[in-house]
């Protein structure tokens, strides 16, 4: 018994090294730009979409756009090499999860938060003709 | 008193504290009459029960209450408005009544108060202990329930209600969250019979009386958890069935607690010994629902979860209960910690402890409870993340890659602990002998090493895993064959559990690492080959239908606005596939969800055994015709313009229909258009109708004379100003031409190698899950009185 004690403890041992060694590797935090773009991790920001700033290039699958601090109005300029997520330009807030790299922050994920009609924001496009008839 | 809300349901709340507490009371003093001896306890034995009875009646009463007041669309409730509306079918309707936070905590109770009947009877001698800890055990959420009441009403009572979250609408999700609480609510039963064992210091006799229903939790939550994943991968589209997510990770916890817990419970069994484990265990199982609870539910990973609820300012509360059953539990084990007897087995021949052998029974099983023991706590660690960060910065959370990097080890080492189980004594054997032992095994393993290398398999780490998990299906398998021949299939439930589990290791390795993944963008009728894993597949967009929930397609034409099921339909993209000779049609799906705003997605998966073939849409794009920069001109009334050579005079307004019931009419702009010194009339219209559920406008093409593929419509309209806005399509001269753009769809076709096995191998486990628990339910129910 006294070997399994020194064999379970061994092992314990080292399965909580190797978790406390990829928990601390693993963490991504959420930082402001300034800390985004000094930081050689990788690192998550959240912020708003820049009006009119996203552009999708095609030949190169990536969508660029510019990432906003609502608070400080700072912006991010951001890269994302993936499809264009579904109504994109409608994003009140995006999370990009990353590493700034070449003068972007390359995001690897983006998590769009839309508005909610539930949230009493209308959601609804116009789109086409618009008609005003009051006679 | 408004703030009572809906009367008889709140009442039914009260009337469960009320009945809860005076349980408690009643079965406090029952135990300490039984205790004392002498004196009858036998008349409040049979008070506490009928309390009992008084209070799980109360729960049901509230439920079958709220269930009522869904069906019946009472929107003076605030719960039947936030979660349910008039267009849900009657099976979605139904389960609206756990869609939010207070109806899920409604459910655990629900099921709490069914559990404790059958609780009540098998307890036996423990019946007051028991009662009285498992009542307490529920007593805090029925508290939430009181303060936070499912029956409260709005102040305006809206038309509708705002309806089911789409994603919810599914029919695995109509049984998930029952099957999930059922397992949550049973295991209180371990936590109230180990609280029972420290207060009464029976130490052996309530694990034969708990374990049928660790089992049975094992087998709801498990099964539960195969839901949830099954639905994650055939509706989301993300590719996978588990994502490590908070909401996902919380149900795991406790589901490998109570895993450990089996384990342990059977091992105490089995030897008489190892006592404190199951104690430990059970508070600990238990208290990880609270935990997993008190994560989802205050909020605290908004910005780390897509699916955590909000806060509903019960925070403190859950706290508070946490903290009361984790320390409480706790302080009670360390009371009587001195108490709990160790025991040795002293060799007659020495006089000293005998050594427990190595390679024994005993030592697997310790090394089984470690294990789980040991992924819960990890996953618990990454979870809880964004809380522990905070201690010392920004809150953070892990990557996945966390969770995947510290099981592979695990992972392995259960797999090697499977395939040693069966062929390993209590008494212990020697390596020579278990090497004889596990010889058949052993080959088998090396065969299925040698076939996934001939498979493309070049990893080592993966050639490891995939070997011992094979060496573990084998040995298991071998074991079982004998259970059968000796007609006792019954009592090789762990043997079927653990086959189980090493398929569906092989399963989540083969299906999770060597997937492949192809993007491409589908340009409308024009095929595209795609080669995974070898195989050649042609995909061609063919169409854009919608598709209702009986599977029936149809074009956006034809849809009935009047008909829910056509309200209901879902824009289906047709992919012809063909491969060889088989060519069927794939429908990836694409929806907005109301509720998030956000845009969904559901893919459409082919079966087979060897792969799955898993087409998931990205993106589509309609397309435009060719058309021309410059080509919208803004005329008032008698103006006129030159467009591309030729003149155009806008006249004046000429409106049909009428405007005044509602129904539809025309708004009409005769215009002078001359060309090549040919002056014609051309009327472009709008129509519109501008009341009703067919509210709209449309403005059709109007060919323009002297042109082939010239074309006029009302893009804008203003009568009051004398105003209108003309869109000139298909000129051949003048201004910049703008190409046509193709109408593509963007898909990611998946083949997912041996996903069949990541399902079955779970189907297998709870198999032998519930054969275990049958024979656990047997062995209780033929137990001595302890």
């Amino acid at each position: 018994m006294k070997k399994a004690y020194w064999a379970g403890a061994a092992l314990i041992l080292a399965f909580l090294a190797l978790g406390l060694t990829t928990f601390s590797s693993s963490m991504t935090p959420y930082v402001d730009f300034a800390e985004a773009e000094k930081s050689v991790r990788v690192v998550q920001v959240m912020g708003g979409l820049e009006k009119g700033s996203s552009r999708y290039e095609t030949a190169s699958k990536t969508l660029f756009f510019n990432l906003i601090d609502l608070e400080t109005k700072k912006v991010l300029p951001v890269a994302y090499r993936d499809v264009k997520p579904a109504n994109f330009e409608d994003a009140v807030s995006i999370v990009a999860i990353g590493k700034y790299q070449k003068d972007a922050f390359q995001a690897e994920k983006l998590l769009v938060k839309c508005p909610s009609k539930y949230q009493g924001q209308e959601t609804e496009k116009h789109y086409g003709a618009k008609v005003s008839v009051k006679s | 008193m408004p703030a009572l809300g809906y009367a008889p349901g709140t009442l039914a709340m009260w009337l469960a504290l009320a009945a809860g507490l005076g349980t408690i009371a009643v079965y406090v003093r029952a135990y300490t009459l039984q205790k004392a001896g002498g004196e009858p306890y036998e008349a409040s034995l049979a008070l506490g029960r009928r309390l009992y009875y008084a209070f799980a009646t109360s729960i049901l009463v509230a439920s079958a209450l709220l269930l009522y007041r869904l069906l019946a669309h009472d929107f003076r409730l605030s719960y039947v408005a936030s979660y349910s509306g008039r267009d849900l079918p009657f099976r979605y309707l139904f389960s609206t009544f756990w869609a939010g936070q207070e109806g899920s905590f409604l459910l655990w109770l629900f099921f709490g108060a069914i559990i404790g009947f059958f609780v009540l009877r098998s307890a036996k001698e423990q019946e007051p202990p028991v009662m009285a800890v498992y009542v307490l055990s529920f007593l805090g959420i029925v508290a939430i329930l009181v303060k936070q009441s499912p029956f409260r009403f709005l102040a305006e009572v809206p038309a509708d209600g705002q309806g089911l979250n789409p994603l919810l609408q599914d029919p695995w999700m109509v049984i998930h969250p029952p099957v999930m609480f059922a397992g949550f609510a049973s295991l209180s039963v371990p936590f109230a019979f180990a609280i029972g064992a420290l207060w009464t210091k029976r130490w052996d006799g309530w694990v034969i009386r708990a374990m049928p229903w660790a089992l049975f939790t094992f087998v709801c939550l498990g099964t539960a958890i195969l839901m949830g994943g099954y639905w994650a991968y055939k509706t989301l589209g993300w590719g996978g069935y588990w994502a490590w997510d908070p909401v996902e990770n919380t149900s795991l916890v406790p589901w490998l607690a109570t895993t450990a817990l089996v384990h342990g419970m059977h091992l105490q069994k089995a030897r008489e010994k190892h006592r404190k484990i199951n104690v430990i265990l059970a508070i600990f199982a238990f208290c990880t629902i609270l935990y997993g609870t008190f994560l989802t539910r205050s909020g605290v990973l908004a910005d780390f979860s897509v699916h955590s609820f909000v806060d509903l300012g019960i925070t403190g509360w859950l706290v508070a209960i946490i903290l009361t059953f984790l320390f409480g539990g706790l302080a009670l084990l360390a009371y009587r910690w001195r108490e709990i007897p160790v025991v040795n087995d002293i060799d007659p021949a020495t006089g000293k402890e005998k050594e427990e052998p190595f390679l024994s029974r005993s030592v697997l099983f310790i090394l089984s409870v470690t294990l789980f023991s040991a992924s819960g706590l990890v996953i618990l660690l990454g979870t809880s993340a964004p809380i522990i960060s905070r201690l010392w910065g920004k809150a953070s959370q892990v990557t996945t890659s966390f969770y995947d990097v510290t099981h592979t080890p695990l992972a392995i080492v259960m797999a090697f602990l499977i395939a040693l189980v069966p062929f390993v004594s209590w008494k212990g054997e020697t390596w020579a002998a278990i090497g004889k032992k596990l010889a058949m095994a052993g080959i088998f393993a090396l065969l299925g090493v040698v076939l996934f290398l001939f498979l493309g398999v070049r990893k080592a780490t993966d050639l490891l895993f995939l070997g011992a998990a094979v060496f573990g299906m084998a040995s298991s398998a071998e074991i079982i064959v004998l259970f059968v021949r000796r007609k006792a299939i019954r009592s090789a439930g762990g043997y079927f559990a653990h086959v189980g589990t090493a398929i569906m290791l092989v399963g989540i390795l083969v299906s999770g690492a060597y997937e492949m993944k192809t993007q491409v963008t589908l340009e409308r009728d024009k095929p595209l080959v795609i080669e995974n894993h070898g195989r050649p597949v042609t995909y061609t967009f063919t169409g854009v239908y919608f598709m209702n929930e009986d599977g029936v397609l149809k074009t956006e034409g034809q849809l009935d606005r009047n008909q829910l099921s056509d309200r209901r339909a879902k824009k289906a993209m047709e992919v012809t596939v063909s491969e060889g000779k088989t060519v069927w049609k794939a429908y990836p799906k694409q929806y907005v969800n109301e509720r998030s705003g956000q845009m969904m997605t559901n893919p459409d998966v082919r079966k087979s055994f060897f792969f799955d073939l898993y087409i998931s849409p990205q993106s589509y794009e309609e397309g435009t015709p060719a058309s021309m920069q410059g080509n919208v001109v803004v005329l008032r009334k008698g103006e006129e313009k030159a467009v591309a050579g030729m003149n155009v005079k806008f006249v004046d307004f000429a409106s049909s229909g009428s405007h005044s019931q509602g129904g539809t009419f025309d708004i009409g702009t005769k215009l002078e258009v001359t060309s090549a010194g040919k002056t014609a009339a051309v009327t472009p219209k709008m129509i519109v109708a501008l009341s009703g559920p067919d509210a709209k406008n449309e403005s059709p093409a109007t060919p323009l004379p002297g042109s082939t593929t010239g074309e006029v419509r009302i893009s804008r309209v203003s009568v009051n100003d004398g105003a209108v806005e003309l869109e000139f399509l298909g000129l051949e001269t003048a201004g910049v031409a703008i190409p046509a753009t193709p109408e593509t769809l963007t898909i990611d076709v998946t083949t997912k190698p041996l996903i069949i096995l990541v399902w079955s191998g779970f189907y297998v486990m709870m198999f032998g899950g519930f054969l275990s628990m049958l024979k656990r339910a047997g062995d209780a129910r033929h137990a001595a009185i302890a």
